[in-house]
């Protein structure tokens, strides 16, 4: 269990800045998941804590250790006490599985019971003796998971570990992880450019963009309160509406809502200004026409359906001619496209001053 | 969440920042180290580049009044008709030989087909000229074009069968049942599939035959056939006509380099791509039926020719020699002596190809591929041209300081199969990303340690494939052995030519037999470990 503080991080390659001042904290024990588009410098983040490259200025810290500041001198990273899981597994190809995962252990516990451990804690006793090429790719990557928690370390760097796996075998292998580190309560610091693992694995969600970190949050805050519209739409999806500020609601085509920090009084703006308007699809909600209810009339363009649930496009007759919604349902009821529903937006929601050149959609 | 859509598009603000600057694993190293690495490549370039140099150096000091009679002559004429045309038959028939026995084997349910597929490979280990002599001893009147191309075409269709063989195994067999479902009929099929998807192989090949017929001399010399390169060889070493060697060089480096630039324009944009893992399913096999007898046939025709009559005639000659004739101890030294420039020239390239390797591997930029290029270019100067080369520099500018020594030879033999061992070398170094060596580093191990654990067991198995192939080419050379032995010393095959040139064919053959035992058992172990790379990369990593 080692923290991990990053501040003031910058680092450019030739001309090009790719990280510009980033600061982060992941606490002991917990999982910070770095989310961002591909070139958005994660990658180079996890590689300088790791100590394959340098830092241009700032500092990264492990536990009480400066690792990499502009006053103290690099550790390699041998010397750093971290677990590296890259993208493709990178299993030793000449090594066996039991092999590549003794491989960081001293000598004598290479053969031993700590590798036999491992093994049933990924679920493969009795396969070490295999070569990674005759492994599947969920099993190659249980076994550099495995390889990289042998020695116990401090922290662990998670480089888009489940990006080379197809779905189905995705969701089982991030959830066996996801027990793993949590099992052996190692700190974890994973990148990924995919929302909906940062949100179902990590207890910290930090978005980066362009080089900088723009938020960090829980899943839950980072998806109902994003910082901002772009963010909103980055973090799952988004309908963004145009509405007007109010005191502690906002005008929209679908009336006027509640803001979020509403009660509490931390939703301040100016009260008749513009505003984007973040409505999460499964706030919209569509109720057959003629049902009792206030909702507002508005026709089904197109209905796709997923069995567990429905993704719906729709058109409000309210507000402007292009507006289109999109809202989540249950799969049980159906909307043919062309038909007529009523549309009733719930719960709270958060809005920003659009700017003047704002595009809606 | 977990089930939404995966809506990871990103808003039209979270637009990734330019590839340019992105931190790939290639570009990752930076400092010192790279600017020493940068600095041999270079070097190792030029060094491979420098035979042309000091060709056209020399031509250039001649001047155009010495080198135009000496060029616009008869004699160019036909010999460049000579060239052309038995170059262009012989790849033709290796073409279509190759790609055929390629797809018996791989594809069809042919009987002994594993014992097919190793013997169709062997003639490639056996020399050209030991090949020409066979069939020369046994047939002592054949002469002329059509000899030449039937030999050659029997010494060289492996060249294209390995390539398309790999890459029949490689192939999606899908594609094939998809073109029979599209309406294609077994032979448009075959056509428009199966060739077309081993275009490339096939081109690949067809550069490679292409480019021994330009560059050999031992076959053609005993079957009486006139290219360019018997006439440098004779102007160079009977005529002592340097000026007139060098002229006709620069023509068949230009022919040489024609036939590069040919494949790469006909290699085009075009790609064979596939979107599945490798062999991700075993190819149905097409079932012969009534054609079986035939194509067995066929099969047993081949090897007898290829294979059948060089070793028969060396094993005969041998055998009939009997106690008179058997060598004495010169056999084992000439033996010693080939096996340590072999050895030599295999070490020195291998040690060269390994920075371009690393070079172009893993960095990107203009200068890398620069590099790498000019050594696959060396592929396009026959080995008797870089011969001469290197005799005119040493004359000329050394005074003759290193000439007929065996550091030159050596010199020569490495350079000539420089990129061979690049091939072998860049492979294997493939199979270890610099992504292998961080990993090993996050777990404790020092830069050392690394090398030792990770890199040096995944690199070594290529590095003595790139070493097995310059030794087994060095062993079987025999055009620039001639120009470059050391005087006093003899190899195997400056030998078994003295005795071939003065028709003592029982002599010659015991140097034949003992160059193709030394060439066929590495040969063999060479084609199982290349078989097994595309799928070793395919795989792990």
């Amino acid at each position: 269990m080692t923290e991990l503080v990053v501040t003031g991080l910058n680092k450019s390659f030739g001309t090009q800045a790719v990280l510009e001042g980033v600061d982060l904290t992941v606490p002991a024990g917990s999982l910070t998941a770095i989310l961002g588009p591909s070139g958005s410098g994660k990658t180079t983040l996890l590689r300088i804590v790791a100590g394959f490259e340098p830092a241009d200025s700032g500092t990264v810290r492990l536990g009480e250790r400066t690792v990499d500041g502009d006053h103290h001198e690099r550790v390699p990273s041998e010397q750093r006490n971290i677990g590296y899981v890259p993208q493709e597994g990178s299993l030793f190809p000449h090594l066996t599985v039991a092999k590549n995962i003794g491989f960081g252990l001293a000598r004598r516990e290479r053969d031993g019971q700590r590798v036999d451990e491992l093994l049933e804690m990924i679920g493969m006793s009795g396969l070490g003796r295999r070569y990674p090429h005759q492994l599947s790719g969920g099993q190659q990557q249980r076994v550099a998971l495995a390889r990289a928690l042998a020695g116990r370390p401090g922290l662990i760097l998670l480089d888009e570990p489940f990006s080379g796996l197809d779905a189905s075998l995705r969701t089982s292998v991030r959830a066996d992880v996801h027990a793993l580190l949590h099992q052996t309560e190692t700190t974890a610091l994973l990148v990924t450019h995919d929302q909906d693992e940062a949100l179902s694995m990590a207890d910290h969600v930090a978005v980066i963009r362009r080089g900088t970190i723009c938020q960090r949050d829980t899943p839950q805050g980072m998806y109902i309160n994003p910082a901002d519209a772009e963010l909103a739409r980055f973090v799952g999806e988004a309908n963004l509406i145009p509405g007007v500020f109010a005191p502690t609601w906002v005008k929209t085509p679908f009336g006027n809502l509640m803001l979020h920090g509403a009660l509490n009084g931390s939703a301040r703006h100016d009260p008749d200004t513009p505003a984007v308007v973040l409505i999460r699809p499964e706030q919209v909600r569509l109720q057959p026409p003629g049902s009792v209810g206030l909702g507002l009339p508005g026709r089904v363009l197109d209905y796709r359906y997923h069995g567990h649930e429905a993704m719906i496009r729709l058109a409000p007759d309210a507000g402007p001619d292009d507006l289109v919604l999109l809202a989540r349902a249950p799969g049980r009821i159906e909307f043919p496209p062309g038909s007529s529903v009523s549309i009733v937006i719930q719960g709270p929601v958060v809005a920003w001053p659009a700017a003047p050149d704002d595009e809606l959609g | 969440m977990a089930t939404a859509p995966r809506a990871t598009q990103p808003a039209d603000g979270l637009r990734p920042v330019p590839r340019g600057g992105r931190p790939t694993a290639r570009a990752g190293r930076t400092g010192g180290r790279s600017w020493l690495l940068f600095g041999v490549g270079c070097l190792i370039a030029l060094a491979a580049l420098a035979p042309l140099g000091f060709l056209v150096l020399e031509a250039v000091q001649d001047g155009s009044s010495t080198l135009r009679p000496l060029l616009f002559r008869r004699l160019t004429a036909s010999l460049l008709w000579n060239t052309v045309s038995l170059t262009a038959v012989v790849t033709l028939f290796c073409a279509v030989i190759g790609t055929l026995a390629a797809w018996f084997v791989e594809r069809t349910d042919l009987p002994g087909r594993r014992i097919w597929a190793v013997l169709v490979v062997i003639p490639v280990g056996i020399p050209d000229f030991v090949t020409s002599f066979g069939w020369k001893s046994i047939f002592p009147s054949i002469h002329g074009f059509g000899a030449a191309a039937l030999v050659m075409t029997l010494a060289v269709y492996p060249l294209v069968y390995l390539p398309v063989a790999a890459s029949l195994r490689n192939a999606d067999p899908a594609q094939e049942e998809v073109a029979r479902s599209l309406g294609l009929g077994r032979l448009q099929t075959f056509w428009r599939v199966t060739v077309a998807g081993a275009r490339l192989a096939i081109l690949g090949g067809c550069l490679l035959v292409a480019l021994v017929m330009l560059s050999e001399y031992g076959a053609f010399e005993i079957l009486g056939f006139r290219t360019f390169t018997t006439e440098i060889f004779t102007e160079f070493l009977v005529g002592f006509n340097s000026p007139a060697a060098c002229a006709l060089s620069l023509v068949l480096v230009l022919l040489s380099l024609i036939v590069l630039a040919g494949e790469g324009v006909s290699r085009g944009k075009g790609r064979v791509s596939r979107s599945g893992p490798l062999a991700a399913r075993i190819a149905h096999r097409h079932l012969l039926g009534r054609a079986r007898l035939p194509v067995l046939a066929g099969f047993l025709a081949l090897i007898g020719l290829a294979l059948g009559i060089p070793i028969g005639a060396i094993v005969y000659l041998v055998l009939r020699g009997g106690h008179s004739t058997l060598p004495s101890a010169s056999i084992l030294s000439a033996a010693g002596h080939t096996a340590l420039y072999a050895a030599a020239a295999g070490l020195v390239a291998t040690l060269a190809a390994l920075p371009v390797a690393l070079l172009s591997l893993r960095h990107t930029g203009r200068l890398p591929q620069a590099v790498e290029r000019s050594i696959y270019l060396v592929l396009g100067i026959p080995g008797l041209v870089i011969a001469l080369a290197l005799s005119y520099f040493s004359e000329r500018y050394a005074a003759g300081f290193l000439y007929q020594s065996a550091t030159m030879l050596i010199g020569a033999y490495a350079l000539m199969f420089l990129p061979l061992a690049l091939v072998a070398v860049r492979a294997s170094v493939a199979q270890a990303p610099p992504r292998l060596e961080e990993v090993g580093r996050s777990l404790g191990c020092s830069r050392l340690e690394v090398l030792r654990r990770v890199t040096i067991p995944l690199v070594a198995p290529g590095l003595a494939a790139g070493f097995c192939l310059v030794f087994l080419s060095a062993v079987t050379e025999l055009t620039a052995t001639l120009v470059l032995i050391p005087t006093g010393a003899q190899t195997l095959a400056t030998e078994f030519w003295a005795f071939q040139t003065n028709l003592s064919y029982s002599q010659a053959a015991p140097y034949a037999g003992l160059m193709i035992l030394i060439a066929a058992i590495p040969s063999y172990v060479l084609g199982r470990w290349f078989d097994r790379m595309p799928s070793r990369s395919g795989t792990a990593a």
